[in-house]
Formats: C-alpha cells, sequence, structure tokens
C-alpha cells in the first residue's frame, strides 16, 4: 500500500472517530445544575393517542388465572375493580361500587354497585359478575393465582348477591386492611366466561390467542388489536361510565398503543426519538444524563415518582440445617454478624455508587416512600468500621495471620458466598459494592451471578449462603404481605415457611403481626407494626441498604397524569390521561 | 437425485429430533423449572400444585416420552408460558425470521461476495484497503452492538422506523401499503444481522480468489490470449466460490441464532424473541418447538448450499455427495 492512500484511509478513520465521540460526548454531557422549568399543565382535551412501550407481552388476558405485568395493565385499562387504591394518595376509593357499609363486627360489607353500568357490547354489569368472578377464583379447577390472597386464616370470603346492585362480602374473620383486599378482585363478565367455568376451562380462556372481538371491557378501553411481538392497540370504551368534573366523558384519549420493546436500550432510544411517550419500567439513573438535554429542550418531562417501596434485600440462609454442620456455624448465622455488615456498608457512598445519588439510605424493609407504615424511629446502624470491627471480635473474628481477612479461634476464614441475579445492573452493581465495603473490615465475599430461576430455586430449596435480590410488594398494608413477616410465610425469604418459629424473635413478630391484622383501629396497628419493624431491625434477618428514587420520563404532549411510585406508575389512571393539540 | 433428496430429508429429520429433543433435555435439566416464574408468591402447596397441572413433577423420561409421542404427531406440545399450543405460536413467528433471514443473506451475499471477489483480485490499492478494514470491523463488531448502533443511526436521522416489523397503521393498510411498510422496516434489523456475515464472506471470498487466480488454468486462459477481467469472471470467480458456498448451510442455520439479539434489540417479532422468553421462564416445550425450527432452517440451509453448489461447480454432482 502506498502511503497516500494510507494516510487518506487514517484521516477518514479518525474523522469518524470523531464523529462518533462528538455523538456520544453530545448525549452524556452532565445535566445543568437545578432544577428543569416545569411544564405547564393545559386543560385536557379529548381525542389522540398516546403511545408507550411494554417489554413483554401479555401470556393471557385472564387475570383470574394468570399474573404477569402485561397481564395486570391490560386488565386495569379493560376490566375493574369494586373498590380501588388510588395509588397516587394510597387510600381506597370507590370505583365499580359507588358505596359501601361496614358491619358493627367489621367482617361484613355491603357494597352497592354504581347504576347503569354496562359492559363494552352493552350487557349490563350487575351483581352476577361479582358472584360468578368468586365462583371462579375459589374453584380448584381455575387454580386461581389470586386465591390464596383472598383466603383469611385459610378460609374463603362470603359473598351474596341479594339483587342486581349489591353485593355482600363477609370475611371469615377479623381482618384489619378491611375493604382494601378487594383491590385484588378483578370482576370478569359472567356472560363470556360462564360457559368456560362450567367446562372447566376457565384458566385457558381468554388466553393471548383470543380475538379481541371476544373480549369485552368495562374499564376505560377495550382491546381493538393484538400483534403478537408487535402491539396491543386499545380503543376507547364507548360504554365506560366516567366522567370528569366538568362532565365529559372519559377516557380522554381515541387510542392507547403499547409498542412491544424488549430491550431496555432500544426502549430509551425510542422515547429519545419520540417514536414512543411513555416507557412502562422507571428511568434507570445512568440514564438520566442522557435525557436531560431533551427535558431542557421539553420534549420530555422528567417525573420524581419518590422513593420506591421495594428496596433490594441481602440476606443470609438462617435455616438452621444449613449450619449445622459448617465450621463457620459459631459466627455466620449470628445477628453480630448481619450487624457489624450493617455497620460497615456506607449507605450514602452505596446510594451514589450504585444508583448515581438517585436513592435514600434505610434500615429496613419499609422505605419512606410507604408514607403510612413508614417508622423513622427504627434502629440504625451508622457507618463505622470501628464498631462493626468490635462486632466481629465479639463472636471471635480477628484477623490472625498475615493476610488481610478475618479468622475465628479454628482458622476459619470469614468468608461467604453471595448470589444475586445476573443481568440486573443495580444488583450486581449493588453485589460488587457490598463486596468491597466488606473487604474493608476483613470479610471475603464471593460473588455468585445466576439467571433468576435457578437464583430463586436455590432460595426455596434453602441452597444458598446469602442472596442479594429484588422483591415487589404486592401492597402497602404490610398485613397484605404478611407472606414476607410471617415465619410461615412463602416470602420469608431468609427461611422460608418454617412449621412453628425458628426462633423466638420470629414467634413475637408472628404474634405482633396476627394483632396488627386483626386490629380494627388503624394507629392502634400502626404502634404494633413499629414494634414489628423494631424486632426486625434488632435482629436484621435482611439487610436493607438504600431505596431507589424512581423517575418517569413522559413525552411533554401528554397531560393530566397523576404519577405513581407503584406500578404502573402512570398508566393506573389511564382514563384522565391527554395529550395536547 | 430422488436418493439425494432422500437422504437429505432423513438427515433434516434426524437433525431436528436431536436437537428439539437436546433442547427439551438440558432445559429440564437446568436448575429451576417454570414455576420459579411465580418467585416467593405462592406458597409450597401451591407450587408442588402447578408442578402437578403442569406434569412437570413427572420424571424426565415420562415427560420426554409423552413429549415425543406428541412430537410423532407433529405436535410440538403446549407452552407453559402462553398456555397455547407451541406449532401456533412459532407459526406467527418463524415466517417473520425467515423474511428477515433471507433478506439478510441476500444483502450479506450481495455486499460480501463482489467485494470478496474485488478485494481478491486487486492486489495493493486504497479500495482493497478500505474493504478489508470494514471487514474486520463488521467481524469484530458483536450483533447487539451494530443492532444498538443502527436503532440509534434510525433515531436520529429518521431514515428508518426505530423498531418493529410494520407501523401501528399496518393492520389497516391494503396488501401492497402494508408491504411497502415492512419493506421500509426491514433494513435496519436486516443491515444488522448482514454485515458481520457479508465481512465473513467478503474474507472468505477474496482469499478464494486469490487461490483461484493462482491456480494453472487461470495462467494458461491467460497465455491464450483472454484478458484479466475475462480470466477473473469466466474461470476465476467460479472456481472461487465453492468454498464460499460451502459455508452457506452453516450461515443460514447461524442466522436463526445470530437473529437472536437482531430481534431483541430491534424489536423484530420473530422466533428469537420468542425463545428468549421460552428460555427465561424454562418453557421447555416452547424452547424444543423454537430449536426444532432452527435445525430446520440449518438443514434447508445445508440443501440450499448443496444445490447451489452443484450448480456453480461442474466437478460436483448431487448424486456423487454422501
Amino acid at each position: 500500500m502506498n502511503r497516500q492512500p494510507r494516510a487518506l484511509l487514517s484521516v477518514l478513520l479518525l474523522g469518524a472517530l470523531a464523529f462518533t465521540g462528538w455523538l456520544v460526548y453530545r448525549d452524556v454531557q452532565p445535566p445543568p445544575v437545578g432544577p428543569t422549568a416545569p411544564v405547564a399543565p393545559a386543560a385536557p382535551v379529548r381525542g389522540g393517542t398516546v403511545t408507550s412501550s411494554l417489554r413483554s407481552e401479555p401470556r393471557s388476558f385472564n387475570r383470574i388465572a394468570a399474573r404477569d405485568f402485561p397481564n395486570d395493565l391490560c386488565s386495569l385499562l379493560t376490566l375493574g375493580k369494586l373498590v380501588r387504591l388510588d395509588r397516587a394518595r394510597q387510600t381506597i376509593e370507590p370505583w365499580l361500587a359507588e358505596k359501601w357499609d361496614t358491619s358493627a363486627d367489621g367482617r361484613t360489607f355491603t357494597l352497592t354497585l354504581r347504576e347503569g353500568l354496562a359492559w363494552s357490547d352493552g350487557v349490563p354489569f350487575t351483581s352476577a359478575d361479582v358472584l360468578f368472578t368468586f365462583q371462579a377464583i375459589y374453584d380448584p379447577r381455575v387454580s386461581s393465582i389470586i386465591e390464596s390472597a383472598l383466603r383469611i386464616d385459610g378460609k374463603p370470603l362470603a359473598v351474596a348477591a341479594p339483587d342486581a346492585r349489591t353485593v355482600v362480602v363477609t370475611y371469615p374473620a377479623p381482618f384489619a386492611p378491611g375493604i382494601e383486599l378487594l383491590d385484588n378482585v378483578t370482576v370478569m363478565p359472567k356472560h363470556k366466561l360462564q360457559a368456560a367455568l362450567d367446562a372447566g376451562t376457565f384458566a385457558q380462556a381468554w388466553s393471548a390467542a383470543t380475538p379481541p372481538g371476544d373480549m369485552v371491557s368495562i374499564g376505560p378501553f377495550v382491546l381493538a388489536r393484538y400483534e403478537p411481538g408487535q402491539r396491543l392497540v386499545f380503543d376507547r370504551n364507548p360504554h365506560y361510565w366516567r366522567k370528569d368534573a366538568a362532565g365529559v366523558g372519559l377516557p380522554y384519549l381515541d387510542h392507547l398503543v403499547f409498542e412491544i420493546v424488549p430491550d431496555q436500550n432500544a426502549e430509551l432510544v425510542r422515547l429519545q426519538s419520540g417514536a414512543i411517550d411513555m416507557l412502562q419500567q422507571q428511568i434507570r439513573p445512568e440514564d438520566i444524563a442522557t435525557l436531560r438535554p431533551m427535558v431542557d429542550q421539553k420534549k420530555l418531562q422528567l417525573l420524581e415518582l419518590g422513593v420506591s417501596t421495594d428496596p433490594d434485600a441481602f440476606f443470609f440462609n438462617l435455616r438452621p440445617e444449613q449450619w449445622a454442620k459448617d465450621p463457620r456455624r459459631a459466627w455466620l448465622p449470628r445477628k453480630e454478624f448481619r450487624q457489624a455488615i450493617s455497620h460497615a456498608i456506607d449507605r450514602e457512598a452505596f446510594a451514589n455508587t450504585v444508583f448515581l445519588g438517585a436513592a435514600v439510605p434505610i434500615w429496613g424493609p419499609i422505605s419512606p416512600g410507604n408514607q403510612h407504615w413508614f417508622s423513622p424511629n427504627v434502629k440504625r446502624y451508622p457507618h463505622s468500621l470501628d464498631k462493626a470491627r468490635e462486632l466481629l471480635k465479639s463472636i471471635g473474628l480477628e484477623n490472625r495471620d498475615a493476610d488481610e481477612w478475618l479468622e475465628d479461634a479454628a482458622g476459619t476464614e470469614a468468608r461467604f458466598t453471595l448470589v444475586t441475579y445476573r443481568g440486573n445492573s443495580s444488583l450486581e452493581r449493588s453485589s460488587f459494592v457490598l463486596r468491597d465495603e466488606l473487604k474493608k473490615v476483613g470479610i471475603n465475599v464471593d460473588v455468585q451471578l445466576l439467571e433468576q430461576g435457578a437464583l430463586i430455586e436455590r432460595m426455596l430449596t434453602g441452597k444458598f449462603e446469602s442472596i442479594f435480590f429484588l422483591f415487589s410488594n404486592s401492597s402497602l398494608d404490610p398485613a397484605l404481605n404478611s407472606d414476607f413477616w410471617l415465619s410461615s410465610g412463602s416470602a420469608h425469604i431468609w427461611n422460608i415457611g418454617q412449621k412453628t418459629p425458628a426462633t423466638d424473635w420470629e414467634r413475637e413478630i408472628d404474634r405482633l403481626m396476627g394483632q396488627m391484622s386483626s386490629s380494627g383501629d388503624l394507629e392502634a396497628r400502626k404502634q404494633v407494626f413499629n414494634e414489628v419493624q423494631q424486632v426486625m431491625a434488632e435482629n436484621v434477618p435482611a439487610l436493607f441498604f438504600v431505596a431507589q428514587r424512581l423517575y418517569m420520563g413522559v413525552s411533554t404532549r401528554v397531560g393530566s397524569l397523576s404519577p405513581s411510585f407503584l406500578r404502573p406508575q402512570l398508566l393506573w389512571s389511564a382514563d384522565t390521561i391527554s395529550v395536547h393539540p | 437425485m430422488a436418493r439425494y433428496l432422500l437422504r437429505r430429508l432423513g438427515f433434516a429429520l434426524l437433525l431436528v429430533f436431536v436437537v428439539s429433543s437436546a433442547s427439551l433435555i438440558l432445559t429440564r435439566l437446568a436448575p429451576g423449572d417454570f414455576t420459579m416464574e411465580q418467585g416467593t408468591t405462592i406458597d409450597a402447596a401451591a407450587r408442588a400444585k402447578m408442578r402437578a397441572e403442569l406434569g412437570l413433577d413427572r420424571s424426565i423420561g415420562a415427560q420426554y416420552l409423552s413429549w415425543l409421542g406428541g412430537v410423532v404427531r407433529l405436535d410440538f406440545g403446549r407452552s407453559l408460558l402462553y398456555s397455547r399450543p407451541v406449532n401456533a405460536l412459532i407459526g406467527e413467528r418463524a415466517l417473520n425470521t425467515a423474511l428477515l433471514a433471507t433478506v439478510s443473506l441476500l444483502i450479506a451475499t450481495l455486499v460480501g461476495i463482489p467485494l470478496g471477489v474485488y478485494s481478491g483480485s486487486h492486489r495493493g490499492g486504497a479500495g482493497r484497503s478500505i474493504i478489508r478494514v470494514a471487514s474486520v470491523i463488521g467481524l469484530s463488531v458483536p450483533p447487539l452492538i451494530g443492532s444498538l448502533a443502527f436503532v440509534l443511526l434510525a433515531a436520529r436521522t429518521g431514515w428508518f422506523p426505530v423498531g418493529g416489523m410494520n407501523s401501528a397503521a399496518g393492520a389497516t393498510m391494503s396488501w401492497a401499503a402494508w408491504l411497502a411498510d415492512v419493506a421500509h422496516h426491514l433494513p435496519m434489523p436486516a443491515l444488522a444481522l448482514a454485515l458481520p456475515m457479508a465481512a465473513t464472506l467478503e474474507r472468505l471470498q477474496s482469499q478464494a480468489t486469490e487461490d483461484a487466480l493462482r491456480e494453472p488454468f487461470v495462467a494458461a486462459s491467460r497465455a491464450r490470449g483472454v484478458t484479466e477481467l475475462q480470466a477473473l469472471i469466466r474461470h476465476a470467480v467460479p472456481t472461487s466460490l465453492r468454498p464460499v458456498l460451502g459455508l452457506y448451510g452453516v450461515m443460514i442455520g447461524g442466522l436463526f441464532s445470530g437473529s437472536f439479539i437482531v430481534e431483541v434489540v430491534t424489536s423484530w417479532p420473530g422466533l428469537g424473541r420468542l425463545m428468549f422468553e421460552a428460555l427465561r421462564a424454562r418453557d421447555l416445550y416452547l424452547v424444543a418447538g423454537c430449536a426444532a425450527t432452527g435445525a430446520i432452517f440449518l438443514a434447508a440451509g445445508t440443501l440450499i448450499a448443496d444445490a447451489l453448489l452443484a450448480l456453480t461447480d461442474p466437478r460436483v454432482s448431487l448424486e456423487g455427495r454422501r
């Protein structure tokens, strides 16, 4: 090759590299200091289309038989509940039932359905639909995914329909969350699904292959089209019952489109290009800087939703059999070991490293995002390496040789394996930060990355030493998440499904949760639950370091939003969303 | 010819059987099962009930034999994830993957082979160097990065849609408009898939052309007064195509696995994405069905490559191939 073309080639390559560099630089410039100007609200206008991305597609449209996020989202758009949780205000509000009366013992609720409700095919909505829904939920052939959540002390709710507009629900025992339990029940149309229930095929009914025309809606939208692998298109339900304050029929939007975009990066590019108006996922902290220029250009709103109520948890296997023959049994399952770890972690630095500052320190599973149940007074473990070393020494762990790791009197090294979920960047980062922080006090952590199914299998079968994982609370009221708190619970992650409590403090939590779940006095319940949090904080069966601040990116053409940190953060009230002309 | 086709068909069936069986057994043996999808939201009793209902509590042998009984009737079972027949799910997506794969292969061939012939027949010169550099880049860039780069390019320039196979209005379009719409969506995923293949073809074709040009029969043709261009086109290129075409079968099979990540990033509704979901959820019947379809792609690719080889090289006969 002679010199001239080689020089020309080099110049071309350098030029291409410089251009690419400039493109990248333009995207990652640091965000300007100070808050961005809020987008001026505009009066809602009827009409228009909002397009969102969706990572995965529904496996079924049957909310009673299957549970996944797209299914939940579709049912929120097309179906309804008797009462629903206002996710922005964290209160229960009337929905298909316009009012209810509670009996003196707090166990019976008499609900009155709204007048004139109809499914999208014009068939009237009556109490028979509600009765049918409960029959389907409790039918053993259906194996409903929500059946266990609708049992109190293992017994089903009794449901009666004295007339077309009245439903009477009786709980088998006092249950403190009361009517909130019914937020779990999505009402299904009897006239469309009775035949399937009779034939024992209800669980297969309304599958992802069901033609949209065969399904009906009582929500703000009807499913107009489902193109597998591509998109879901929803049209306004002309029979929807709700009106705004000015008497305008809701929803405002004509159409709602979900484009299936499985890749998170591609999803972000689509948002940047304006191909979609919103995501169904929060914005990752590392992407905020990328979106900031669009916010400055008023093309995008970056909504801060508050602090997540689902913080990531780090926990050890506390099943006694796990450590019975292990040389580390004298110190690894002890609470002092976990307390030392809690002291060793600099939560501020953790928030900065893992979430780029978009997180707040926490000391228990209830984050400040859960406004009603969060207690600021639970025991804290301030960052102190000295305190951590002191606690470790109290259980016999000292550096007894020339290396950097602690050992017990028998020479066993202070070392354990941490398993986490491969592919979740924040969990992977968290695990490596934890490893690095614990190295400072002489604890050696081996991080092992596993795909989700394998990790859950290990967790359920107890074949692990420690796990860093994420959990979603199904509800804000702890009584509705009792499977985490109770020693017999399926989400009692450090020792799942105990026949009898393995420790005194778990027995105490069981007792307090029983008290808290049956009391009718909200303030008294909160006091009891504060005690539960104290016991948890003292024994630290699971460690919580930070709770993420949640952000959503939405096109500025979309308005009248009521954001919530609970999923779906924006579309939980899709009927009031509008687009600016 | 008939014997040859029968033999190839037998080979294809064996390939489909082995690949799908292996996929089912490996997915079954991997830690965790479909019930792990429920996480900690169900208790041990509910999980056991779910396993029994889905037949996951049976021994691996019983499960495999029952699945095999269905496969004999061309029934790949029912997807655990979607509660639908695997055949129906695959039917929805296989054509999309086939379209993407065909267009990608066409682009790779139309770009890679001519560039390979050019670079193989031009010693020195800037053109050859630029092609080489581009090929090395094409070979080094993983499909994930390539796809993301194309998505970014589409977003920045607006030349192509940023993803998907057609527009939201596609369902209401006339056939002609729908085809034009699909054609507008195709370049981005097709290029992401085609460029690494084009680079491979270019490198192979370049070397094969150089080798062919050194063959005595090409030198003899030059001595007979045939021009350099004629010697290249009439003698060197047909000879050089043989090793390249030999690679086609493998390449077509590889298209299926290569399209896996491209489909995810560019939101192309193909089999790759379906298999990705199936693997993640341990939906063993869907995994086996997708793997069988991939094996069919591979078998078809090998057959096409053999046929092309026979057409381009007179020394090869289908009857003689074993």
